[in-house]
């Protein structure tokens, strides 16, 4: 019965673990993928070109994305929609001037929601905005919208904490340099 | 043959459960082909209980011990049961006529489970009514239905109630009345009944039980694992009950998160210009630092290479069309940002509508 149990338990973490539903961003947490993450961001930092300030400030801002979504390797939705968003920028950038703007026309629909009473449309504006904060889940039911929350915050905590580590690095190393 | 039904009357200090003891070996023998106790579904498991242990149960001391084993039967085989009988139920052909009867006295069976870890003195006069009946109507089920399917012996009574509410949850309804003290393997039940192909929702008593509302259960249970498990990621949000203020929490951890990585890229840019003045020295210091934490080995070689091209554009092109053929990442990512960035010569911009073809096809390739 004790083993009944066990494989039991073993086999339905196995499946778990498949499936990533509880995956916690445990794999974002780890030093190894932040070691790879920095070390990548080094790389496509070497490569932004040098424009104006403006620019390589919002440059720096997607390179950096762009190497979380890569270090993702694809797996959730938010990675793949980074990595879309630029190729199609960088196919339609010469076509479609504006392309951007056609995301930014989501509005919630009032006149539907009110018939369900005052609650439901705070929640549903809520989870709205939540899914236009998470890149690439705008239009996503909620569970969906909460499983793609649940990968990107560790992934952007991670982000946060090797790029402060870049940082600080850089700043040590230049003002040792020029001293 | 004579030892067991001796070993039984040792005892059974009751002289009117000797017919319950008698029945006993025959459902025995029937259901020797059925699956052990361990394996049969919870319902069986109560099912069998009666005639084999409900005699103990009713007249040994340590009944706590047969309470305490038997929940995790439930709750372990509970597991296994849908496939099972959902295969039983679909396959289709299976005439059991349902007894209205039977169905009685298992609810009446589940509440004397149910009352079995309290006084077990108290149960001693329900379960002698209903254990004995329920063995009586056990020969007459299996004699009545003939099991098309091989090995559950036992299931008939349970297939026969799968039948009249044409879902599980029933059974389940009545496991979980009759087993409230196990939550831990409730627990286990009831998220392993997410990751199944079929939707298995513990329903509690007296909770609906039409397809919309278990559809719409399970959806919601669903939900609220994920804002859980959203909690415990965001900090501060243990304390705070109510989805919109969870929400709104992370909503706000979202924003700050993003906001810092604003500040960061643009300190990253402030700083940026030393990096291709400086970065063998820093590559050598970070290297230092890098391999002082637990690096793994194939970060390392990626970057030493980098080296020596990084000044050499022209080169780098070049390099860039030997690694397509490789397969690993850091040759993807290397294709990633040779058609981000470059456009300041003719021979990157035909290279990059090579290399969107093949950043497509690896993309779909890494997916």
């Amino acid at each position: 019965m004790a083993t009944m149990t066990n494989t039991e338990r073993s086999r339905d973490g196995k499946r778990r673990r498949k499936k990533k539903v509880g995956a916690e961003g445990h794999k974002w947490k780890s030093q190894a993928q932040q070691q790879i993450y920095s070390s990548k961001l080094r790389q496509a930092l070497a490569r932004v070109r040098v424009g104006g300030a403006e620019r390589r400030g919002k440059a720096v801002r997607e390179a950096a994305d762009r190497v979380l979504a890569v270090t993702a390797k694809g797996r959730s939705r938010w990675s793949r929609a980074i990595l879309r968003s630029r190729l199609k920028l960088k196919f339609t950038k010469h076509r479609n001037k504006k392309r951007h703007s056609r995301s930014h026309s989501k509005k919630p629909r009032l006149s539907v929601y009110r018939l369900k009473g005052k609650t439901a449309p705070v929640l549903q504006r809520k989870v709205r905005f939540l899914g236009r904060l998470v890149p690439g889940c705008r239009k996503e039911p909620l569970p969906v919208i909460l499983e793609e929350a649940i990968d990107y915050i560790p992934a952007l905590e991670m982000q946060v904490r090797a790029m402060s580590t870049l940082v600080n690095l850089l700043a040590a190393s230049s003002s040792s340099s020029t001293q | 043959m004579e030892q067991a039904p001796g070993v039984l009357r040792g005892s059974v200090h009751d002289g009117t459960t000797l017919e319950s003891i008698q029945f006993n070996e025959e459902i025995q023998g029937i259901m020797a082909p059925a699956p052990a106790p361990e394996n049969a579904s919870s319902f069986t498991a109560l099912l069998e209980l009666p005639p084999t242990q409900a005699v103990e149960l009713l007249h040994s001391p340590d009944s706590v011990n047969a309470a305490a084993r038997k929940p995790p039967n439930c709750h372990v085989s509970a597991n296994q049961k849908p496939f099972l009988l959902n295969s039983f139920g679909n396959s289709g052909n299976l005439t059991f006529p349902s007894n209205a009867a039977l169905i009685e006295r298992a609810a009446k069976f589940s509440v004397f489970a149910g009352e079995n870890s309290p006084p077990p003195g108290e149960a001693r006069l329900v379960p002698a009514a209903s254990g004995s009946n329920l063995v009586k109507n056990e020969p007459q089920e299996t004699d009545s239905n003939p099991c098309s399917t091989h090995g559950c012996v036992s299931d008939p009574a349970v297939e026969n109630k799968n039948q009249r509410t044409a879902k599980r949850k029933e059974r389940e309804k009545k496991v979980k009345g009759s087993s409230k003290k196990s939550k831990g393997a409730a627990d286990e039940t009831s998220r392993d009944g997410e990751k199944l192909p079929y939707v298995h929702v513990r329903v509690r008593r007296g909770q609906a039980t039409d397809s919309h509302s278990l559809a719409e259960r399970a959806r919601r249970e669903k939900i609220n694992a994920r804002m859980k498990l959203l909690q415990e990621l965001v900090p501060g949000c243990d304390k705070i009950s109510g989805t919109a203020m969870v929400l709104d929490e992370i909503i706000n951890h979202v924003q700050s998160l993003q906001r810092q990585v604003e500040i960061l890229s643009m300190k990253l840019a402030a700083v940026n210009p030393r990096i291709d003045f400086s970065i063998d020295s820093l590559l050598a210091t970070d290297g230092a630092s890098l391999m002082d934490s637990n690096l793994p080995g194939l970060v390392t070689p990626f970057m030493w290479p980098e080296v020596p091209v990084n000044g050499n554009r022209q080169h780098y092109q070049q390099q860039w069309q030997f690694d397509a053929f490789h397969q690993s990442l850091w040759e993807r990512e290397e294709v990633n940002h040779n058609f981000m960035t470059p456009e300041n010569s003719l021979l990157s911009y035909d290279s990059s509508a090579n290399s969107a073809s093949l950043h497509s096809n690896q993309l779909k390739m890494e997916l």
